[in-house]
């Protein structure tokens, strides 16, 4: 995804990345695009890294590689364009290599959740009183008693 | 470091005088008399030298604390050192007890490292991360009540790698640790500053966290004992979560009696964690014979399985020796040595990578910096999650998140995630299947030695490659065992390798056991690098 010309259409150094805001970036964004990938492809300019070949094993795996600006704003972290450049390619190279796990035959096979474990341990449904709240009110940013301080909610449409 | 002592450990037992002997014992352990020889533990020397009133609690924690400060420039070990004052009180209140003939616990005078991600309400505890620079928990982790409980005193918190995601601490937000045997290379990770910490000698023991291999590779690394407790057996109350079906907290010692001795401290189910067992836990401690009790083959008749699959290329062949030396040292304690094949070994790594990540990306997400930690200032909500994240966050943290959100995206779940835990599931099988055969099952720690600080850092894969003989154990959640077993030398440095040991649920008794016996049986090596040498 590291490509010259998306650095371009973002704002400023920390812009929080919103892929709906202007109608340019949609075009470029990589799957939002009325275009294939195939064509955008054509259209931007890539950088030249050791896994640009990989978008057509990408294809091919028949799952789209990483949004990185769509993945980061369901994170919840604002990245840079510098850091969309450097982990671009790295994600890439990860979840290519996370692929192999598709060409295995896990036919009949239960998904494990985690280690055998015994059935039930869980304690009682009651309610306990933790005896240190000061700790917790202390540790908050910022706290108006008997308020959590937080900046305002903004509709984003 | 090689030399042609006996004990392993350059430890000298304290001439012995009439002890009232309150060790940890049962009525299956030979009863020693005052003049019967220990086994090497740290813990049960301090132990016996406090109740023989041949040094005192404040003596010992004097000359660890100075040890620390006159190593610690260097190392960078520690995030946090408590305050002398306050280590030197607890140890006074130990003196007065023994004074007193009170009972004492049997860490009593234990100085302890405890990993960063390990909550302490009285130290800030920060996971190695920005995002929780100085903040102070409001509760102490269970392990951590269960240490102190008994007697420990906490010396301070120790580096690690961000919230656990790494191998080496350099992905630390603070700092980065540097290996006792060689100061240009790393102690590994992500419980790099507990293994180097008693690698050191700058505490007895320490607490780290096993998500991936993260105690068992460091303790290879740094020539220390590392325990992966079965996943269940120490509740997770108070660590920090990175991989909440992986995660386990271990123990590292410098010697396998000490690990067990922590391991039975901290050990136990915990109703404010639903995923402690309710197992019981034997006596943990009764495994350790001293070693003028062994009979001439004390393993006769275990089956020991060696995982042909971690002896192959890409491992190093000075590590593959050091393990086929010590499979000959089984064989002459009296084990029955055989392959096995895990035909699914090599999909562990990606299943596990896959599994971590998106677990942890649903563990990171209370990071928000509304309700602690550090927060930007911001003018709308988003933002202010979007930039408190951005700026707290290392890179590495930010990647596996964002890789784990991937995983789990609606479309992807099925390829990823869903296909992760079905290996899983083939890995549990074929350890199953593999531990009916044998008692036990080895294989290298790691495969290669501690590298040089800065040579894996831009390669993400190369860095998981590192991690191939250790993350299917958690995968399985058995419980592992890591012993240094012999050295490779790599240019003017000698550094240690680690044989791991990987035993049935539960089973970390048998692990004790015959780790303990090829410790105590290992000659011509001294595991205490030379940066403590001289005055140890």
């Amino acid at each position: 995804m590291g490509s010259r010309a998306f650095m371009v259409l973002l704002s400023h150094r920390g812009a929080y990345i919103n892929p709906s805001a202007n109608a340019a970036q949609l075009f470029l964004t990589f799957g939002q695009s009325p275009f294939s990938p195939v064509k955008i492809k054509c259209l931007v300019e890539r950088r030249n890294h050791r896994t640009s070949h990989n978008f057509s094993t990408a294809a091919n795996s028949s799952l789209e590689p990483p949004n990185l600006p769509r993945l980061a704003e369901t994170a919840r972290i604002s990245l840079t364009p510098d850091e969309v450049e450097e982990f671009a390619p790295k994600m890439k190279q990860v979840v290519d290599w996370f692929g192999q796990l598709q060409a295995i035959d896990l036919e009949s096979i239960e998904p494990a959740m985690r280690a055998d474990t015994e059935d039930d341990n869980s304690r009682d449904d009651l309610p306990q009183i933790f005896e240190n709240r000061e700790a917790i009110i202390k540790a908050m940013p910022s706290y108006e008693e008997p308020y959590i301080k937080v900046p305002k909610v903004l509709n984003k449409e | 470091m090689l030399s042609s002592i006996q004990n392993p450990r350059l430890l000298r037992l304290s001439t012995l005088h009439q002890i009232p002997l309150r060790c940890l014992q049962t009525s299956t352990t030979p009863v020693p008399t005052p003049s019967s020889p220990q086994p090497t533990s740290q813990i049960l020397r301090i132990r016996k030298s406090l109740l023989s009133r041949e040094t005192t609690a404040v003596e010992i924690a004097k000359t660890f604390l100075s040890r620390l400060r006159r190593t610690e420039p260097q190392l960078k070990s520690f995030l946090y050192v408590s305050p002398e004052d306050g280590v030197l009180k607890q140890a006074e209140e130990i003196d007065r007890r023994i004074q007193n003939n009170e009972e004492l616990g049997p860490l009593a005078g234990v100085l302890a490292g405890v990993k960063d991600n390990i909550c302490t309400s009285d130290m800030p505890s920060t996971a190695g991360s920005k995002i929780l620079e100085n903040y102070t928990p409001p509760y102490d982790a269970t392990a951590v009540k269960k240490l102190r409980e008994n007697g420990a005193i906490i010396v301070g918190k120790t580096n690690l790698d961000e919230f656990g995601m790494g191998s080496t601490t350099e992905a630390s937000g603070y700092q980065v640790t540097a290996n006792p045997w060689d100061l240009s290379r790393v102690p590994g990770g992500s419980s790099g500053g507990s293994a180097a910490a008693v690698s050191a000698q700058q505490c007895a023991v320490s607490l780290g966290t096993d998500t991936g291999g993260s105690v068992r590779q460091p303790a290879s690394f740094c020539g220390v004992v590392g325990l992966k407790p079965t996943y269940g057996r120490v509740s997770r109350y108070g660590l920090v979560a990175y991989a909440s079906s992986l995660d386990v907290i271990g123990c590292l010692g410098s010697s396998v009696a000490d690990t067990g001795i922590v391991l039975q401290a901290v050990s136990g189910h915990d109703k404010f964690d639903a995923t402690s067992s309710k197992q019981g836990i034997p006596n943990f401690a009764s495994q350790f014979i001293p070693k003028d009790y062994l009979d001439s083959k004390p393993l006769k008749g275990l089956r020991v399985g060696v995982i042909r699959e971690t002896l192959v290329d890409g491992v190093d062949p000075d590590v593959i020796s050091s393990l086929q030396r010590s499979v000959s040292h089984l064989e002459d304690l009296g084990c029955t040595i055989s392959e096995v094949s895990f035909p699914s070994f090599s999909l562990g790594l990606p299943a596990y990578y896959i599994l971590a990540s998106s677990e942890s990306s649903s563990n990171l997400a209370r990071y928000d910096g509304v309700r602690f930690g550090n927060q930007v200032f911001a003018d709308e909500l988003s933002t202010l999650y979007g930039d408190s994240r951005a700026e707290g966050f290392g890179s590495e943290v930010k990647l596996r998140i964002l890789m784990g959100t991937y995983a789990l995206s609606a479309g992807y779940y099925d390829a990823y995630y869903k296909r992760a835990q079905q290996v899983r599931t083939l890995v549990q099988k074929s350890f199953r299947a593999a531990l009916e055969e044998n008692d036990v099952l080895i294989s290298p720690a790691a495969p290669s030695v501690a590298y040089k600080i800065g040579e894996k850092k831009n390669d993400p894969l190369a860095m998981y490659a590192g991690d191939i003989m250790t993350v299917n154990v958690n995968l399985a959640g058995l419980p592992a065992l890591v012993l240094p077993c012999g050295f490779v030398e790599e240019g003017s440095s000698v550094l240690p390798v680690g044989l791991q040991m990987i035993g049935a649920a539960f089973d970390e008794e048998s692990l004790l056991k015959i780790g303990h016996i090829f410790e105590q049986t290992l000659q011509g090596y001294s595991f205490v690098p030379p940066l403590v040498g001289d005055d140890f």
